[in-house]
């Protein structure tokens, strides 16, 4: 391997070494592409975000679908980017895995090239350049990616929400956002909870925001076949993270059952 | 000139020589071991010695500056792209150096043509159970391993002093901030076997740790992180100043 001349035209670009060592990014070439049916997108699955007193909880069930067919019960949803940003991922498991894989390694290449971290904005603007690089495939309908990216500023010294579209527009989200198919079932309900809930939704500590994340995944997973129920005598749980000032931490599985046996109990009986 | 064999084998020569003169007044980087994996230290008065490469690897290096980045610079897009298009438990120093870096340096060096790299590195990595691989690398491709700790630094009486102590010293037993204070002590007792006007230090080790740049690599393999490199926080730095105070 010779020793590389470092002249970079954007210094710290991971994409940019990635494309001179021989890698190509999905092709945007709308000529070759068909038309998109918005109806044949995959996305059985549900991820939602929300702030809490003390950051963003991002949260999403475990199974992977291909058709009618469960293909999988223990799917990672919610994947680390670097020590300060998740990303929740709806859509199709290969670009979206994919996408995760290049920006973390974007993200810490930027941090250990630069010797600083990547702004928050250009955190969020790395993921808006996957989405539009991979439009062509998207409107084939074999690609679609409909994220959730979650981060802490350390600039600013506080955590925010985004969603993107297709399209790689992004938008922030100040309350809570949901995506995937179960996303209907508790897109309301969210909002219900923040409006008119015993707390608005970031109001609550830790312990209440992982309970209403458990609850709301068993009503989507209720509803919806695409999204997986806990199954606690196989020790499957929905993923729950959160994302602080001291960074991302993703509650382990002894914590998990407890909240999950706590907020599955009943107030009403019937 | 170059057409006879005993012509090449000078100029050769030569180039160590010359290498060698250039890194004589260099700082030491120490590469040590402790309880929940290793560390990498730097003191000077400047900063441009340690840096993080990836997840589980860290470096330090002596040399010029130019030339310590664009050994830093291979090693990063070595390891990103075998991380990235592999996995991150295929990024592994031995074969960054075996197959990447030591062919790249020694063919250079070689090249007598060509300017020589004046940089000596030593590089760390912990594996998931915490047990640290040192290796030392030097400007002509020459590259070492270690499992008790390395240094690197310009003058031999001080690197030959420090490994002697390496290997008596149990680091790898011992926690974070006690294995600290004690490299901290063993670069001192390094210096001192320098002349004092030729080692330039500013007298006790709090004073140097307060004028001068500490640069510090932790790896510890009990970080719930996936990369576990870090350096050592203000407060860890402020409870060193105060360890040191009688060194």
């Amino acid at each position: 391997m010779k020793i590389i001349d470092n002249q970079l035209s954007t210094p710290g670009d991971f994409l940019e070494l990635l494309q001179r060592s021989g890698y190509s990014l999905p092709s945007n070439n709308l000529e070759k592409t068909n038309k998109l049916d918005s109806s044949e997108l995959i996305h059985g699955t549900t991820v939602l975000a929300f702030h809490f007193e003390s950051g963003v909880i991002v949260a999403g069930d475990r199974r992977a679908t291909a058709g009618n067919s469960i293909m999988y019960e223990h799917c990672d949803k919610v994947i680390p980017i670097d020590d300060y940003s998740v990303m929740a991922i709806a859509g199709a498991p290969a670009t979206a895995f994919e996408m995760a894989r290049v920006l973390s390694h974007n993200f810490e290449y930027y941090r250990r090239s630069q010797l600083q971290p990547l702004s928050a904005e250009g955190k969020i603007r790395a993921l808006s350049r996957l989405l539009k690089e991979n439009v062509g495939m998207a409107m084939q309908g074999v690609g679609a990616v409909s994220p959730i990216f979650a981060l802490y500023d350390q600039e600013k010294g506080k955590p925010s929400i985004h969603f993107y579209d297709l399209l790689g527009a992004e938008f922030q989200i100040t309350t809570h956002t949901v995506t995937g198919s179960g996303s209907p079932v508790v897109k309301g309900v969210l909002e219900y909870e923040d409006m008119w809930g015993a707390k608005r939704l970031s109001e609550r500590n830790r312990e209440e925001a992982a309970e209403l994340a458990m609850r709301l995944l068993h009503t989507a997973a209720h509803f919806d076949t695409a999204t997986g129920k806990a199954r606690p005598e196989d020790n499957i749980y929905p993923i729950i993270s959160f994302i602080t000032s001291e960074g991302y931490q993703f509650m382990d599985d002894d914590e998990i059952a407890v909240i999950f046996e706590k907020s599955m109990k009943r107030h009403i009986n019937v | 000139m170059f057409d006879e064999p005993f012509r090449w084998t000078e100029a050769i020569s030569a180039r160590h020589g010359y290498v060698q003169e250039k890194l004589k007044k260099a700082y030491p980087v120490l590469a040590i071991p402790f309880n929940e994996g290793a560390f990498l230290m730097a003191i000077g008065p400047q900063s441009g010695k340690v840096y993080e490469v990836y997840d589980r690897i860290a470096m330090g290096a002596m040399g010029h500056p130019a030339d310590i980045e664009k050994m830093r610079m291979t090693l990063l897009d070595m390891s990103h792209l075998e991380g990235f298009n592999r996995s991150v438990q295929d990024v592994v120093l031995g074969r960054l150096l075996q197959f990447g870096l030591a062919p790249a340096l020694k063919q250079n060096f070689e090249e007598v043509m060509r300017a020589p790299y004046l940089v000596q590195m030593a590089l760390v990595e912990v594996d998931g159970k915490g047990k640290a691989k040192f290796f030392r690398v030097n400007y002509d491709g020459h590259w070492e391993t270690f499992t008790r700790g390395t240094v690197i630094g310009g003058d031999s009486k001080l690197t030959g002093f420090i490994e002697k102590q390496l290997k008596e010293i149990e680091f790898s037993t011992l926690p974070l901030e006690e294995a600290l204070v004690k490299a901290c002590k063993l670069w001192k007792e390094g210096m001192d076997k320098i002349e004092s006007e030729e080692n330039g230090i500013p007298g006790t080790m709090k004073k140097i740790l307060e004028d001068w740049v500490l640069e510090t690599a932790v790896l510890n393999y009990k970080t719930p992180r996936k990369s576990i490199v870090r350096a050592l926080t203000d407060a860890e730095v402020d409870r060193l100043k105060v360890a040191c105070e009688k060194l």
